[in-house]
């Protein structure tokens, strides 16, 4: 028993605080759920709270939703689907691979060769589109990897300047969070219309709308699995690398399955926000491709007041989630946390 | 911490340094350039160079400061009562409040629900004739209120779901933060017979503040984001009462096509972020420094 835990009547005042936040989060949820099984009429006649009591349940909403009455449901569950996981699985992966280099190698480079890429950047694109008159699809590749060779060509010498290390590219990645995305979704929307021009179709297609997650889960993947990367014993590691083993074999061989806790905990934490997201794929998609968020939000004007169907819309997009938080939370529970420890 | 030199290092960090370059680049040197120029699409406009004349333009219209205010408002609000909910939330369940293991599991729910889904489901719970909400009110004895429809309970409705939805963000951080804690102090505090109140104001939040500047810090910038929520629940509406930066960016970007404009709008939104940002983390610094 801790010093820290409550006794007597606080205890109970708590609970109670507890009890109402609780209603609080559940009531809406529990509405959703029953208004899907309600009938039309039912949900017209005023607000009903308990079914068989004051309702009859029936499953006229569910029956329509998956008969594909209201719009292509089906599709939008597997392309939200398949999205989400690949964007999730890539990023956790390419974010832990960077996460790991952060914390146990050492980057330094001038502040001068950053410099030297955004300028480079900047000119080659406005060069290439306003002087040379190159598309801006074309302008922005040319612009880009000259500015990448030579970043990193300038790198080699000894420049003047501040020293950048390796708190400054997390700094770096994690403010990119900062960006409001709407500058990002837009932008991101008419370089994948250049890019359409020159014949890779981005806009509405797997590749782009995944690639954007990615790169937008990126900076948060970086953040925490640096978290967890630094909680590692290094001892392990180190005992490894007097057996000579090459530092690949390390990381997928030792470092991941060790954090594996932490690893599931990102993977759930960027999945969530993939399959919520609203703003990149209302920009990005149009039919094919689209998610279930723009599909639920078009309910809304669509129906109108036809409450039973959108809550079954609504539903489809919020057990998944659900069910598979219930599921890692105890994976993450039982063994794997143990696994790590051993 | 050791750190090792071994050429694999850039094999792992490119990859990711590639991506996030390539999709944070071109937006940053696409609207940063145009944000000068006047450029329209629908009806289409050839480019023509205009120095600062859109942010000018924005400065000027009083639309902008109105949008902003709201989205100020908002953000503040709600941030401000997840913190305080979330808080007391979180130091119940760190003092071992019977059932504190389901609360525990229970409380996170709305962070994974979509944002688009809980503007819906607030939608129904607040539809002035078949919503529960407004039966209740009338049970007892108010009549029926428009909190859609008229722009004070738009406002406070928009920032309630706010609050149902982000506040298991800050109870799930700062129950972390609690957790590492040590116990030695609270043992010498009830030594000393310290009042839980005393225990509260001079150990736990002192200890805590670090992380709840940080949380506080992450909800501000997200809530300044904010655009699902209104989009479904209120459009902006009444009128433009409430429209969010992201809202009115979204509306003069995708449906006038206004390209300069938007992007000189999007930097200025930046800026506002970033002020905003500095001015918190400045006034916050020395009770951090005197704490550590």
């Amino acid at each position: 028993m801790s010093v820290r835990t409550l006794k007597g009547k606080r205890r109970w005042i708590a609970l109670g605080g507890c009890l109402v936040w609780l209603a609080i989060t559940f009531f809406p949820l529990y509405w959703v759920l029953i208004t899907s099984f309600k009938t039309p009429i039912a949900v017209v006649g005023g607000p009903t709270y308990l079914p068989f009591v004051d309702f009859e349940p029936s499953l006229t909403a569910w029956r329509e939703l998956l008969s594909g009455q209201r719009g292509q449901f089906f599709n939008t569950f597997l392309a939200s689907t398949i999205i989400g996981l690949s964007a999730s699985v890539l990023a956790t992966g390419i974010g832990a691979m960077a996460a790991y280099a952060l914390v146990r190698f050492t980057f330094r480079f001038r502040l001068l060769s950053a410099l030297i890429f955004v300028v480079i950047a900047f000119g080659g694109f406005l060069l290439g589109r306003n002087v040379l008159g190159f598309g801006q699809g074309i302008s922005l590749i040319y612009a880009f990897i000259a500015a990448l060779v030579l970043a990193v060509f300038s790198s080699r010498f000894r420049l003047p300047g501040p020293e950048l290390g390796n708190n400054d590219i997390v700094f770096w990645f994690v403010s990119q969070r900062m960006f409001p995305p709407i500058v990002a979704a837009f932008a991101l929307y008419l370089m994948y219309t250049e890019m359409g021009k020159l014949g890779f179709k981005l806009v509405d297609s797997y590749i782009g709308l995944t690639f954007a997650y990615i790169a937008f889960s990126l900076p948060i993947v970086i953040w925490l699995m640096r978290d967890f990367f630094e909680a590692l014993p290094v001892e392990v590691e180190e005992a490894a690398m007097v057996d000579n083993v090459p530092t690949w074999r390390i990381f997928f061989g030792i470092v991941l399955p060790m954090s594996k806790p932490g690893l599931i905990a990102t993977f759930m934490i960027t999945l969530a926000f993939v399959w919520n997201e609203f703003l990149f794929a209302l920009f990005l998609t149009n039919s094919r491709w689209q998610t279930l968020p723009i599909l639920v939000a078009g309910q809304n004007s669509q129906r109108g007041d036809e409450w039973w169907a959108i809550s079954a819309a609504a539903l489809v997009a919020i057990i998944p989630m659900m069910v598979m938080a219930g599921l890692l939370s105890r994976l993450m529970r039982s063994g794997l946390l143990l696994g790590a420890i051993k | 911490m050791t750190t090792r030199n071994d050429p694999i290092k850039h094999f792992f960090i490119w990859p990711a340094l590639i991506i996030v370059l390539v999709i944070s680049i071109f937006p940053l040197i696409y609207s940063l350039t145009t944000s000068f120029m006047s450029m329209r699409l629908v009806p289409p406009m050839p480019a023509r160079f205009v120095g600062f004349g859109n942010y000018a333009d924005l400065l000027q219209n009083p639309r902008f400061w109105h949008v902003t205010g709201t989205t100020t408002l908002i953000a503040f609000i709600s941030v401000g009562l997840q913190y305080v909910i979330g808080l007391s939330v979180a130091l119940a369940l760190n003092s071992r409040v019977p059932g504190e293991g389901i609360f525990r599991v229970s409380f996170l729910l709305p962070m994974l629900v979509a944002p688009v889904a809980a503007a819906l489901i607030a939608r129904q719970v607040l539809n002035p004739t078949m919503g529960p909400l407004n039966e209740l009110m009338s049970a007892l004895g108010f009549p029926n209120l428009p909190f859609l429809t008229q722009t004070s309970w738009a406002l406070g409705s928009i920032i309630a779901v706010e609050v149902w939805q982000w506040t298991p963000f800050v109870i799930l951080m700062l129950l972390a933060g609690l957790q590492t804690l040590p116990d030695d102090v609270y043992e010498a505090a009830a030594l000393e017979n310290a009042t839980p109140w005393q225990q509260f104001r001079d150990i736990t939040f002192p200890m805590l503040l670090p992380i709840s500047v940080a949380v506080v810090f992450i909800r501000l910038i997200e809530s300044y984001k904010i655009i699902d929520t209104v989009f479904v629940m209120t459009g902006g509406g009444p009128g433009i009462s409430t429209e969010t930066l992201t809202l009115f960016a979204y509306q003069e970007g995708f449906k006038k096509f206004n390209l300069g404009y938007t992007s000189a709008l999007s930097f200025l939104f930046l800026i506002v972020i970033t002020v905003i940002g500095l001015v918190y983390l400045a006034i916050l610094k020395p009770y951090l420094e005197k704490h550590k």
